[in-house]
């Protein structure tokens, strides 16, 4: 078969053509853009974060005309979970933003870079040195973290004023906050707030109201089945009493305000985080405004100030500089403040939040506001959570499903619970 | 160029040779055209599967390099791990529930389309589309809409979302596997026309109704066939993930109703970041569904009819 023999050979050799060919592709990653330094910069959070980030990066572009950032953004659990993997494969961004639960997680694998070492276009001078020995680890700079965030009880204004039980005031004991949310459940016909049992940070304030941690210093649990078998039997009396949302709501939550019953509009206040609780403007008719998290009986607080939103730079990043500037740009540059406002927490740069202060509009004034009518009343934060709490909170979460839905007893519940985090902190 | 050369080989080179050089020279051809599918199963298979192999005995958390643990993974699989056995519990529910329905519906559906006239390949298309569809993780969220509260299933029965029911759940998942029932119908299709009519013609004469022709007729014709659909989808299901991750929104939630084999394996390994446990799950699963399988052709012995056998 003559003919054969060629036709098989040019089909082979064309082969061979489109495989050197996608070979190729696959090599030329780093240099588009047309000779530009390209970084690649990723964070979690809601679309009005990545609004105001997106444009405080075209200014950083503008400042840097060689410098291309690609940005890229989701909600917070996908973002951890697309980020170590990442990170694991070599290939983590140049510029990333983390949480005080992964720093420590990243340093010693390896994964980010030391801050030090660009100090020539990286300035913490002005960052408040408690703040910044947050993103420390073993004595080197790590991250830096971007803000302050502290918890907080965000409500829905104009469904709590018609109710006509009286507004939050200063501060309120958790069984105060009960009664408030039962007041709220029978005038409104909808619950008071969200299922709080579900929330790992919740009960950490919870526990600390009554002098406990989550943690211990050596990275161990700091509290034991009967303290979470009487915060499940506390939260699982709300629920069935219908003060906070059933468990087909609660069981929805997946980090971001849309899904909490607040943004559904089907309670009246929801436990948040303060910086993203400025989502829940564009979700809430009424207004929102923010109260503090409830305290111990005696008074004690629970809630703390967390240093939140720190941003790294890749241990393998081609441009260290370059992504050192744009960390730079994120944290004390001016103009870049007055964009991001208080989308990340109230700026760490100190002269930048004096600054940028009184200047602070709409939300970003409420956040302002509620952080400076805790000054000085918190307790000192605790240290950074072992590398297992990251995998933890959703056992949490997990864990309390199966109260709400009654399948199990708080008891059984927190005891299962102990044992997966004992082995979790083990390994 | 070539063209020339083969003439003057095969008329001059020995008798013996160009018997056996035209065969090596195909095979070499043979191995160039493979090269990209052998390239690919080297490097995105065989070499992924050692190195999980490998993982399934460390503890290796994606940061830190893997740490050897021998056996350790596999038995705190079994002896410690409440959790686990809850996820294979599910899993062999949903296979239960899900392939038998399946292949039920498959298996109608290609009767009703046999004995069709008109119309036959489009409505055979038509009922085929759910399973271009149903892989994508498009449809799968619509399903979750569709079952969540306030969707349609809710509008039409008042039940609620069955999404966040433990209860229902995973009957949503199953319904899920269950619509995407083309592949199957296909095939039960295909075997059905192969069938020769005068079986039917022979049976009607002993005077078989309807019924008595499909047990008597149909079933033992069609075994080959549906021990093939039986055996395909037993071991697509045991690896289901899709559409639990999808309408559970990631969680394999509510209460841990829809946590699947493989939804637990992604929950240890990308969530809590224990690569080498959930290698050590990846592997078991390989050798489950193994074992499955040769249970299943062990059973067909008894229960499966070749033709070709009859004359035995």
């Amino acid at each position: 078969m003559p003919g054969h023999r060629t036709k098989g050979f040019c089909a082979s050799a064309a082969a061979l053509a489109l495989c050197a060919v996608l070979a190729g592709c696959g090599g030329s990653g780093e240099s588009a853009g047309g000779g530009k330094v390209v970084l690649r910069y990723t964070w979690w959070g809601n679309p009005d974060r990545a609004e105001r980030t997106e444009q405080a990066v075209a200014l950083f572009e503008k400042q840097h005309p060689d410098v291309d950032v690609t940005t890229s953004f989701s909600g917070y659990d996908a973002y951890k979970q697309k980020l170590a993997t990442q990170a694991a494969g070599g290939d983590a961004p140049d510029v990333m933003q983390l949480d005080y639960r992964q720093i420590d997680q990243y340093a010693s694998g390896g994964v980010l870079l030391d801050l030090a070492k660009q100090k020539a276009v990286l300035r913490t001078s002005e960052i408040d040195q408690g703040l910044l020995a947050t993103g420390r680890v073993d004595d080197v700079q790590y991250a830096i973290p971007q803000g302050r965030g502290t918890e907080t009880v965000a409500y829905d204004v104009g469904t709590w004023k018609k109710s006509g039980v009286p507004l939050p005031g200063k501060s309120w004991t958790w069984s105060q906050w009960a009664d408030t949310m039962r007041a709220l459940a029978k005038k409104t016909g909808k619950p008071g707030a969200t299922d709080p049992g579900q929330s790992e940070d919740a009960f950490e304030v919870w526990l600390r109201g009554q002098g406990k941690a989550l943690y211990t210093e050596d990275g161990g649990l700091g509290f034991t089945a009967d303290d979470l078998t009487r915060w499940w039997t506390f939260t699982d009396k709300l629920r069935r009493e219908g003060a906070v949302s059933p468990a087909e709501q609660t069981t929805q939550l997946d980090g971001s305000v849309e899904n909490t019953p607040l943004g559904r509009g089907t309670s009246v206040t929801d436990a948040n985080w303060d910086a993203p609780a400025s989502g829940f403007l564009a979700l809430v008719k009424g207004g929102v405004a923010l109260a503090p998290m409830p305290s111990g009986e005696d008074g004690t607080p629970g809630q703390y100030f967390k240093p939140s939103m720190f941003v790294g730079v890749s241990a393998n990043t081609a441009h260290p500089k370059e992504a050192a500037q744009l960390v730079d740009f994120l944290v004390n540059d001016r103009q870049a403040a007055k964009i991001l406002g208080a989308s990340r927490g109230i700026p760490v740069n100190e002269t930048v939040r004096d600054e940028i202060g009184p200047q602070l509009k709409d939300f970003d004034k409420t956040i302002a506001d509620f952080q400076a009518s805790l000054e000085g009343k918190l307790k000192d934060p605790p240290q950074a959570p072992p590398a297992g709490d990251n995998a933890l909170q959703s056992t949490f979460q997990r864990d309390y499903d199966q109260v709400s839905y009654a399948r199990m007893s708080p008891r059984e519940a927190a005891e299962n619970y102990i044992t997966e985090a004992k082995a979790e902190l083990r390994s | 160029m070539t063209t020339t050369a083969i003439p003057t080989e095969t008329q001059h080179v020995p008798a013996t040779a160009p018997k056996r050089r035209p065969k090596r020279e195909r095979e070499g051809a043979a191995w160039v055209f493979l090269s990209p599918w052998v390239l690919g199963a080297i490097v995105l298979t065989l070499l992924p599967m050692a190195v999980s192999l490998y993982l399934s005995f460390t503890d290796y958390d994606l940061f830190n390099p893997p740490k050897w643990v021998g056996l350790r993974n596999y038995v705190q699989m079994f002896t410690e791990d409440p959790r686990y056995w809850r996820s294979v519990v599910t899993t062999v529910t949903y296979v239960v529930i899900a392939v038998p329905l399946q292949l039920a519906l498959a298996l109608v559906v290609a009767l009703a389309l046999k004995g069709m006239k008109h119309g036959k390949a489009f409505y055979r298309s038509a009922f085929y589309a759910p399973s271009l569809l149903g892989a994508s993780m498009s449809i799968a969220l619509v399903w979750r809409a569709v079952f969540n509260d306030g969707g349609t299933v809710d509008n039409l029965l008042g039940t609620g979302g069955w999404v966040n029911k433990p209860g229902w759940s995973l009957l949503a998942v199953a319904l899920l596997t269950v619509w995407q029932f083309g592949a199957p119908m296909v095939i039960f299709l295909a075997g059905l026309q192969q069938i020769p009519a005068e079986l039917y013609e022979a049976a009607a004469v002993d005077g078989a109704g309807k019924w008595r022709q499909f047990l008597s007729v149909t079933v033992p014709m069609l075994s080959p066939v549906l021990f093939f659909n039986l055996v395909l989808q037993t071991i697509q299901a045991f690896q289901v993930f899709t559409p639990a991750f999808a309408v559970s929104a990631g969680k394999g939630g509510p209460a841990d109703s829809t946590l699947v084999y493989t939804m637990y394996l992604y929950d240890r390994g990308f969530v809590a970041s224990h690569m080498g446990y959930a290698s050590a799950m990846a592997w078991v699963l390989l050798l489950v569904i193994g074992v499955v399988t040769a249970v299943l052709f062990r059973t067909s012995r008894s229960w499966v009819f070749y033709a070709s056998e009859g004359d035995r």
